[in-house]
């Protein structure tokens, strides 16, 4: 009989140099047909901004030298940037994708690799090139930096951030690579979530969300921006910042790069669990129930830690900002308006409602794995399917989850109202009006989706999510006179509750009369009748579960 | 583990939604057997060469590959497996040996020198070594099967699973590929092998078995599978002395198990008949009983091709 020789002797996971895959992309993309033309136009690029930045600079401008070596910097860090983030993360999903496509990943699924050695080895193989290309620029930077006197931490602080933000950008793209089939596609996803995070993301910042900007370098960029500009300009940045010194996560003072790794790398974590569970079983949910779970209360306490310390001093509203930007540059006599906190409130409730979609999205089985489950658990002699299994129901997940977002909402939305700023008493009914919203909006969808499939689900979150904001907008934009109307249309859809809920409950809410009086009523009229829906749905998941498991036996 | 079987298929089913693709299938195949598995497309040879190769999760059943069972001991299971797959993809970026290296790594085939030892023996096993640094995808569809089946070999598997291997290459290479898996059978290993050509299949293999709509309709010797599916349903042509078709039509018509009838020409019936051979030989007694001349009446045999359109177009019937 023929012997199988692949008792496996291989390298520990942590030797990247030795892992397979790294090596077979070392091979590909390294070749120096392919490597040199790129490298070529990288380091004519880098060349040329370290290059005219320096001469025309110090030739032009009278500056020191040591001023003048340290203005090619940002421009070379943001070619690194484009390089590493946007190619990097472009190349990982689309090769990924492309592997896929043509089939040849089924063979490494069938090599006797561990899950992690995979995930890894595409990880750090597919953008092998981009790394080298980056690395080509670093002599230009180190020179810059040695130069201009920049220090050691400075750079150390600023590039750690670089390089964890670059490894879980290529993993957004490995993890879009991995689910999208299509290449366009994964493509564009990946390098849209990295246009978003340096685009839209920040904008969220502006309405209390300031966790999101901690996915990026720019926290860390902006606390170090001081040594990296010429002297004298960096003085002025320096002075600001300790004039209007960033708060810290829950006020615990750590510092912005230990922040944003801390971030960056319980993502990253999860980025490389999703991966390691889809190398494992193609048909695995990318998170396990547990982990989704913690997930979800770790982003709630994220998002209260970065958003609590900011109300005190006022810079968690948006207004302050837009105050200081277009009117003063310091500001005494502003002071927020109640809208605001509405909105606010608002804006906390959609992204925790949002968040517990796509959790949910990502933890509740379909039929076919219910049937699988159940066939397994009769194999196995069981009675029941494990709770965490992906076979099991969200049911207790989703439930569970709700309860977090609505406490996360309630916490935000209390420091808000309760603030020196307000100084109002938050109303007990909130906390059943948040979480009557998220147990209604969350588990309506997740009952659906289970229940009756994603299609159904689908249309549904098209038909009651999107169409009537399409129409109240639409009514509300014609004529005044119909905005009680488009209230009503408005309140309709589970993805504008979060936005009723403060709106009918917040004292402050400081609203035209007509919508004043139609808010509370439509909210309430509306979470009732989803509070029905939801119960039928329930009840119809546990038949089908139990219609299932029968037929199973 | 001391496995009685190569392969143990037990009550396997493949659902894709409310489709069934493969439906309670039993199947044991022991070591050292090229076995083939025969049937139209959409027949479900492809689903269960994904579940026999731990690509795919069955729906419900038990599948074992040397005593491991595939979902309980994927790992156990893929070592000891060799999967080459439908169209047989390679990547557009490395050349042959690259290809080959690159999957005796991942195998931990030792040392770079061992590996690329490894690599020429696989080579010259398919005859491709003056093809070692060309690229994967400028070669032939034929070549490119015959890598994918090297990068199959390279672990020295004891169960090789090839979907379609035979396609696309030319009747040397075919004879080649026969020769190199009954070497391989020899050797110990034992081969499940999936074609649409029954024919070919019933050259290289010693066993085989016919699907259907996700159903294995018969499954044995090559031989014992040809009487089963072809005598179910005899073509009889009676040759005639005279003119006497379109009454020798008329009555046949009248006989049991008698359907199909077809004069071809003026002398000439073709039919088809379901009796055993004293039937047959009834039939043909009565015929001349009757009074017709009968010159010659003759049994044509079902070749393996005949019987898989037939299989085919009962497909599209049903």
């Amino acid at each position: 009989m023929m012997e199988s020789q692949s008792t496996p002797q291989q390298a520990p996971t942590w030797k990247l140099w030795a892992n397979p895959i790294v090596r077979r992309y070392a091979q590909s993309r390294l070749r120096p047909q392919g490597l040199g033309l790129w490298l070529l136009v990288v380091l004519l690029t880098a060349g040329f901004i370290f290059f005219l930045a320096r001469s025309l600079v110090y030739q032009r401008s009278g500056l020191a030298m040591m001023d003048a070596v340290r203005t090619p910097l940002i421009p070379l860090f943001i070619l690194q940037g484009v390089i590493l983030f946007l190619l990097g993360t472009g190349q990982v999903a689309g090769a990924m994708t492309a592997e896929g496509d043509e089939g040849v990943l089924d063979y490494q699924r069938l090599a006797p690799m561990t899950p992690m050695a995979k995930v890894l080895g595409y990880l750090f193989g597919l953008p092998i090139r981009e790394y080298v290309l980056c690395f080509a620029t670093f002599p230009f930077t180190l020179w810059c930096l040695w130069k201009g006197g920049v220090p050691f931490h400075v750079a150390a602080e600023l590039y750690a951030t670089f390089f964890c933000s670059a490894i879980l950008y290529h993993l957004t793209g490995l993890i879009a690579g991995t689910v999208l089939r299509n290449r366009r596609w994964a493509f564009l996803l990946s390098m849209g979530i990295v246009f978003l995070l340096y685009t839209i993301i920040p904008q969220l910042a502006k309405f209390g969300l300031v966790y999101f900007q901690y996915l990026t370098v720019r926290p860390v960029f902006e606390e170090h921006l001081g040594a990296l500009l010429p002297q004298t300009a960096g003085a002025v940045v320096d002075t600001f910042n300790r004039l209007v010194p960033p708060e810290r996560f829950f006020n615990l003072n750590l510092p912005e790069t230990v922040f944003t790794l801390f971030s960056q790398l319980m993502l990253i974590l999860t980025g490389v669990v999703m991966c390691w569970r889809r190398w494992r079983r193609d048909e695995a949910h990318l998170l396990g129930k547990a982990w989704a779970l913690g997930l979800y209360a770790w982003t709630q306490v994220m998002l209260l830690g970065s958003a609590l310390p900011l109300i005190e001093t006022g810079r968690v509203f948006p207004s302050r900002e837009m105050n200081r930007r277009f009117r003063r540059f310091l500001v005494e006599d502003w002071q927020p308006e109640g809208m605001e906190a509405v909105v606010m409130s608002g804006a906390y409730g959609l992204v925790s409602l949002v968040l517990l979609w796509v959790m949910t999205l990502m933890i509740t089985p379909s039929k076919d794995t219910q049937i699988r489950g159940w066939r397994r658990t009769r194999k196995l002699e069981r009675r029941r399917i494990p709770l965490t299994s992906d076979p099991a129901t969200g049911f207790w997940t989703v439930s569970l989850m709700a309860v977090i977002g609505a406490t996360g909402w309630f916490v935000f939305t209390r420091a808000v109202v309760e603030s020196h700023w307000f100084g109002q008493i938050m109303p007990g009914t909130a906390v059943f009006a948040f979480g009557l919203t998220l147990v209604t909006c969350g588990l309506g969808f997740h009952a659906l989706l289970e229940g009756r499939g994603g299609k159904v689900a689908g249309i549904a979150a098209l038909l009651i999510g999107v169409v009537p904001i399409m129409m109240g907008t639409v009514l509300g934009a014609a004529n005044d006179r119909f905005i009680a109307t488009a209230a009503w249309l408005f309140a309709m859809s589970p993805v504008s509750s979060p936005f009723f809920a403060p709106g009918a409950i917040l004292p402050m809410a400081d609203l035209p009369e007509e919508v004043f009086k139609a808010v509370p009523r439509t909210f309430w009229f509306f979470q009732f009748v989803m509070l029905l829906a939801t119960l039928w749905l329930v009840i119809d998941l546990w038949k089908r579960r139990r219609g299932i498991a029968k037929s199973t036996e | 583990m001391s496995a009685t079987s190569a392969i143990e298929i037990k009550d396997l089913r493949v659902d894709y939604g409310h489709f069934v693709a493969v439906e309670d299938i039993n199947l044991t195949i022991p070591f050292g057997e090229v076995y083939g598995l025969v049937g139209p497309n959409g027949a479900g040879k492809t689903s269960t060469f994904k579940v026999l190769a731990t690509l795919m999760e069955q729906t419900y059943g038990e599948v074992r590959i040397a005593g491991h069972d595939v979902l309980e001991e994927t790992e156990a299971a893929r070592r000891v497996l060799g999967y080459m797959p439908d169209l047989a993809p390679v990547p557009s970026d490395l050349r042959v040996w690259e290809f080959l290296n690159f999957h005796a790594d991942t195998h931990a085939l030792g040392s770079r020198k061992a590996r690329l030892e490894r690599v020429e023996e696989c080579l010259a096993r398919v005859n491709l070594t003056d093809k070692r640094n060309a690229w994967c995808k400028k070669l032939s569809r034929g070549q490119t099967q015959r890598v994918v089946l090297a990068k199959t070999l390279l672990h020295r598997p004891q169960v090789l699973i090839l979907d379609e291997p035979a396609s696309g290459l030319d009747p040397l290479s075919r004879r080649e590929l026969r020769h190199a898996l009954q070497d391989l059978a020899k050797e110990g290993a034992t081969v499940i092998v999936s074609s649409h050509i029954l024919g070919e299949l019933a050259e290289m293999c010693s066993s085989l078995c016919v699907m259907n709509q996700g159903e294995l309709l018969a499954s044995g010797a090559s031989d014992d599978v040809l009487q089963e599916l072809g005598n179910a349903e005899r073509r009889i042509t009676a040759v005639l002395a005279s003119d006497q078709a379109n009454d020798v039509s008329e009555w046949l018509e009248t006989r049991e198990g008698v359907e199909a009838i077809k004069p071809s020409s003026k002398s000439e019936v073709v039919f088809t008949f379901t009796g055993d051979e004293a039937a047959k030989a009834n039939l043909l007694a009565s015929c001349i009983q009757r009074g017709f001349l009968v010159a010659d009446f003759h049994e044509k045999g079902s070749s393996f091709e005949e019987i898989l359109v037939e299989v085919a177009e009962g497909n599209r019937v049903s």
